[in-house]
């Protein structure tokens, strides 16, 4: 392919070319085009990888450091929500029924880990039910003494406006405390789920605001 | 002159590159051997209702589980007939919710929805007529809540959110309550 362009009559240099040069060029066209694969394969499967795992504006609600597949779950869903959930293992309900938010950093972009510990500070969410757990990066929940892995509406002592705070720590901490285990660093991720939002959309999807997730904000680091 | 050829590799490894993502992400979902349904299958038989014991850490079926919410599924296989589904629902934040093989969520009966405490609704595929299939009296039939199932195989499976530690035995004996069983005798 190369040679198409270089060695044509014209070329200025044609003449000084070896006699062995039609293989040796055929040979360094086939190595550019295993390298062209080469790079096509690294770069369609990272993309793919990269839309599957973190999702994109096509797939995903992004606020601040929770995001939301929106059609988990759902029939007519787009394949990279399909790969998605295939790849979670989870059996999660549409987002018609219910909302699920994800965080794996802190409000200003730093990943979530045990070494640190956070205020998570949230408002009053318009639905029937909601709860917040942590869980460490494969999803499991995390040993405690006090085996508290999540606090919901009904248990989360919350403020008279609706307002509350957990303190997500590996040590006791007063008001509502999500502990983080102790032993080695561990990544973590927040979950909140919402059953039955009380605000739909045209098409049912129950709405979060915005605002309405909590904060995450970091204190201190071990 | 010179220049086009770089920009050809650059087309081709763009293109070749796009062919790539498409077929990945496609192909994924068949290739993803731990989904959900895979690990709910070894837990026990089709058209049971079986209970996920309280979560613990190390005991989740699946990841990132709610660990204040109680689950009972039942594996249905409609390949011998319609399944039925019975219980009393004491909560109105009970969530009973149907989904194929894939995870594709087809029906959710949220408890607030249902019009008594009683559940009981049957799963059928499209062309399964639930009179024909025997149930103990004609007028019996008129009152059952028929879901129609897209797949031969799935599950239904109820959330039982816990509303604080009192309720959480009364909860876990209405789960255990809860009866699947083909509706053919």
């Amino acid at each position: 392919m190369l040679d198409k362009f270089t060695a044509g009559p014209s070329a200025p240099h044609a003449t000084f070319r070896p006699a062995s040069a039609p293989a040796h060029s055929s040979m360094r066209t086939l190595l550019q085009l295993i390298a062209v694969f080469a790079v096509a394969l690294v770069l369609g499967i990272s993309s793919a990888r990269y839309m599957i795992e973190e999702g994109s504006f096509l797939t995903t609600q992004r606020a601040g450091p929770w995001a939301s597949w929106l059609s988990e779950g759902n029939p007519n869903a787009d394949p990279y929500t399909k790969a998605h959930l295939a790849r979670s293992g989870r059996l999660p309900l549409t987002s018609t029924t219910a909302r699920y938010f994800t965080a794996s950093t802190d409000s200003q972009g730093y990943q979530l880990t045990s070494d640190c510990e956070y205020l998570i500070e949230g408002s009053a969410l318009n639905a029937r039910w909601w709860s917040l757990a942590v869980y460490d990066e494969h999803g499991s929940l995390i040993e405690n003494p006090s085996q508290r892995y999540s606090f919901n509406s009904e248990e989360a002592i919350r403020r008279s406006d609706g307002t509350y705070r957990i303190s997500l720590a590996s040590n006791a901490r007063p008001e509502n405390w999500l502990p983080t285990g102790t032993g080695p660093e561990k990544k973590l991720v927040l979950m909140l789920r919402i059953y039955s939002p009380r605000e739909i959309d045209s098409s049912g999807i129950g709405q979060i605001p915005n605002d309405r997730l909590p904060k995450i904000e970091r204190k201190a680091c071990n | 002159m010179q220049l086009r050829v770089p920009l050809l590799y650059i087309l081709l490894c763009l293109v070749l590159a796009g062919l790539i993502h498409i077929a990945a992400v496609l192909a994924l979902p068949g290739l993803a051997p731990k989904n959900a349904w895979a690990r709910l299958v070894p837990l026990g038989p089709a058209n049971t209702m079986i209970q996920i014991p309280p979560l613990a850490p190390g005991n989740e079926v699946m990841p990132m589980m709610a660990p204040d919410v109680r689950y009972a599924f039942c594996r249905f296989d409609l390949a011998q007939g319609p399944v039925r589904l019975k219980g009393s629902v004491p909560s109105d934040l009970w969530m009973i919710a149907f989904y194929t093989p894939e995870g594709d969520n087809f029906y959710t009966v949220p408890g607030a929805d249902m019009k008594s405490a009683q559940l009981d609704l049957v799963i059928a595929l499209a062309d399964q007529t639930v009179a024909e299939a025997g149930v103990d009296a004609p007028e019996d039939a008129d009152e059952l809540f028929v879901i129609k199932s897209p797949a031969r195989e799935g599950v239904a499976i109820i959330r039982a959110p816990l509303s604080g530690p009192s309720r959480m035995a009364r909860t876990e004996d209405a789960l255990k309550a809860t009866v699947c069983s083909p509706l053919k005798k």
